[in-house]
């Protein structure tokens, strides 16, 4: 155990340590920060009923591997993620996108020619290349599994997908499956992972549903599925937020969390699992991402 | 194809210590007790990173290292709990650690907090030297995550299984966001003589905290009459129990080559591939 001499000689040390670094140490001389991607949009195909694909080409893309997104920033301000559903080894990116509400109608109406600002690529879903490996894809959900099942099939992986949606012609994408087990079928009555090996992994993409079935038939080694943002808020109240310190009051609606609200006029503030279990954005007791006040007002005196 | 640019979230783990024997290693007191040094560092310990992150958010100027950041903070504020969890379990069972984790901190909130009296321009040079001291812990939490990762010899041993498997997510989390710290240290100080000295500084530290908590948890263990001795680490570490010193050596001196990144640490596939099989990692959502 550390005696209190010790701790104070420690201490003292600390002292020393920093205030020759404060004094001596020089200046930090800082990196560069990376410059945005602005994308041409190259091609843009109809794929599906209702599915658009758009390829986008700009000089020295970052390289990707299968299960990468890309962050599109619309010119109304929207941001939306899209798995890259190309080859990596391509020099464009190219993604899939389903017709669901306005932010995916607006990327719908890009044309050939338009110029976008895009982040990434990231990855959220990653691909360990590890066989026997069976692929779970719903509908859409087929855009990041797509270069997993090319990866596999070039690595000679013992693969297989079983690739699900309402009809033939809303699948995207079913004339570019490699040659091997694909199992295409319309609905979800049978069992996802019949024929999956013990010893094997699973990655799936689709519906919360079908994450569901997925999850409850599990028996094999490894199972992968893409993390999402936290689920929207439903039985939300709006509420004022007041913070004392900066003496500011800022209104919270009713679908979104005063951590929202102040990362809009704070950048900086922290946060990290937006669902309440990290404790990265507590303030004095109050975790900002998910906690509500009972009445129409909560005061944060620390910020 | 190793994958990249991972998106970095923390993970809402759960683990059930009811049934946790006092040597997890089963027959292996010492082995146990160095390991055991983990939970009475890291609490304190990454909550001290998770403060000082947290301070350096606003200096950060690349949005994707931010988020980069935040994904880092939370994973480290859910160790900091859990490896808590099992000091409590510790407690319970006739062993306080608290004389100990008190001394912790001390050192990690006093030693190493921020200091009054600065101008602000020293606060930020101290802030950034408080963020390079990170990224060479994170070095080593990257050199031993990968160790646990490929630890064969401690599935052989018979690990108790809750154990193993918290180790071993905290230790494929650890791969995975190795990067993170060396990268914010290099976008607010890129210089390398801030890297080397701030590595010189933690090396005999950390390895000192090792050596004075294993003694301690082995001398307040009264199950068992087993001494820290060179002889008995040295042993654990032939039978692959323990990482060998000779190896930690060669990854302290793998820091200051000048082509250096955390990349070259650890596979990135196989710490996914963990988590894809670990119990509590594929329990949380």
């Amino acid at each position: 155990m550390l005696g209190t001499q010790i701790l104070d000689g420690l201490t003292r040390f600390g002292s020393l340590y920093d205030a020759a670094v404060t004094r001596f140490g020089g200046r930090a001389r800082p990196g560069a920060a990376r410059d945005a991607l602005w994308l041409d949009v190259v091609e843009r195909a109809q794929v599906a009923d209702g599915v658009v694909s758009l390829r986008f080409g700009g000089p020295a893309l970052p390289a990707w591997q299968p299960g990468c997104h890309v962050d599109l920033h619309l010119p109304s301000g929207l941001r939306r993620q899209y798995s890259l559903c190309g080859d990596p080894g391509e020099d464009t990116y190219r993604i899939a996108v389903r017709e669901v509400a306005t932010g995916s109608r607006e990327v719908q109406a890009l044309r050939v020619g338009d110029r976008i600002q895009v982040r990434g690529p990231r990855n959220a879903f990653p691909f360990a290349g590890l066989g026997p490996v069976v692929f779970v894809a719903g509908g859409i959900g087929i855009t990041p599994i797509l270069p997993m099942v090319h990866a596999a099939a070039r690595q000679d992986l013992d693969w297989r997908l079983v690739y699900c949606g309402r009809s033939t012609a809303a699948m995207p994408f079913l004339d570019e499956l490699p040659l091997g087990r694909v199992d295409v079928r319309i609905g979800r009555g049978e069992p996802l992972l019949a024929g999956a090996s013990p010893g094997g992994a699973v990655y799936c993409c689709g519906p919360a549903t079908m994450l569901d079935q997925v999850r409850a038939e599990f028996s094999s080694r490894w199972l992968h599925f893409e993390r999402f943002s936290p689920p929207p808020i439903v039985d939300g109240r709006p509420f004022t937020v007041e913070l004392r310190r900066s003496g500011v009051s800022l209104e919270v609606p009713a679908d979104r969390s005063a951590l929202d609200v102040i990362s809009d006029v704070r950048p900086s503030v922290a946060y990290s699992c937006r669902q309440g279990f990290c404790g990265t954005c507590d303030v004095g007791g109050v975790r900002i991402c998910v906690d509500r006040p009972t009445g129409d007002r909560l005061v944060l005196e620390e910020l | 194809m190793e994958p990249d640019n991972l998106v970095l979230q923390p993970r809402d783990v759960r683990f059930d210590w009811s049934a946790l024997p006092m040597h997890w290693v089963p027959d292996e007191p010492v082995a146990t007790h160095v390991m055991n040094v983990l939970h009475l560092l890291l609490p304190e310990g990454e909550r001290w990173f998770v403060r000082t992150f947290q301070q350096a958010v606003p200096l950060i100027s690349d949005d994707t290292l931010r988020e980069d950041v935040l994904g880092f903070i939370g994973q480290e504020a859910v160790h900091a709990e859990a490896h808590s969890e099992v000091l409590d379990h510790l407690l319970a069972n006739g062993l306080d650690p608290r004389p100990f984790t008190r001394q912790m901190e001390h050192v990690f909130g006093r030693i190493l907090g921020p200091r009054a009296g600065l101008t602000a321009s020293q606060a930020r040079e101290q802030l950034i030297e408080r963020v390079a001291i990170v990224a060479a812990v994170e070095h080593f939490t990257a050199y031993l995550g990968d160790w646990m990762l490929n630890a064969d010899a401690l599935d052989r041993a018979g690990i108790h299984p809750v154990m193993l498997d918290l180790l071993r997510w905290h230790a494929a989390e650890e791969v995975e966001h190795r990067s993170v710290a060396y990268d914010l240290m290099c976008h607010l100080d890129r210089r390398y003589v801030r890297r080397a000295r701030t590595m010189l500084l933690v090396a005999p530290v950390l390895f000192w905290l090792w050596v004075r908590g294993a003694r301690f948890m082995v001398r307040a263990d009264k199950s068992t009459k087993a001494r820290l001795t060179w002889r008995e680490t040295m042993r654990a570490g032939r039978r692959g129990l323990l990482p060998r010193l000779s190896e930690i050596f060669r990854a302290f001196l793998r820091y200051f080559h000048p082509a250096y990144h955390p990349k070259q640490e650890g596979s990135t596939s196989q710490a996914i591939a963990y988590l894809a099989s670990s119990p509590a990692a594929r329990e949380a959502h």
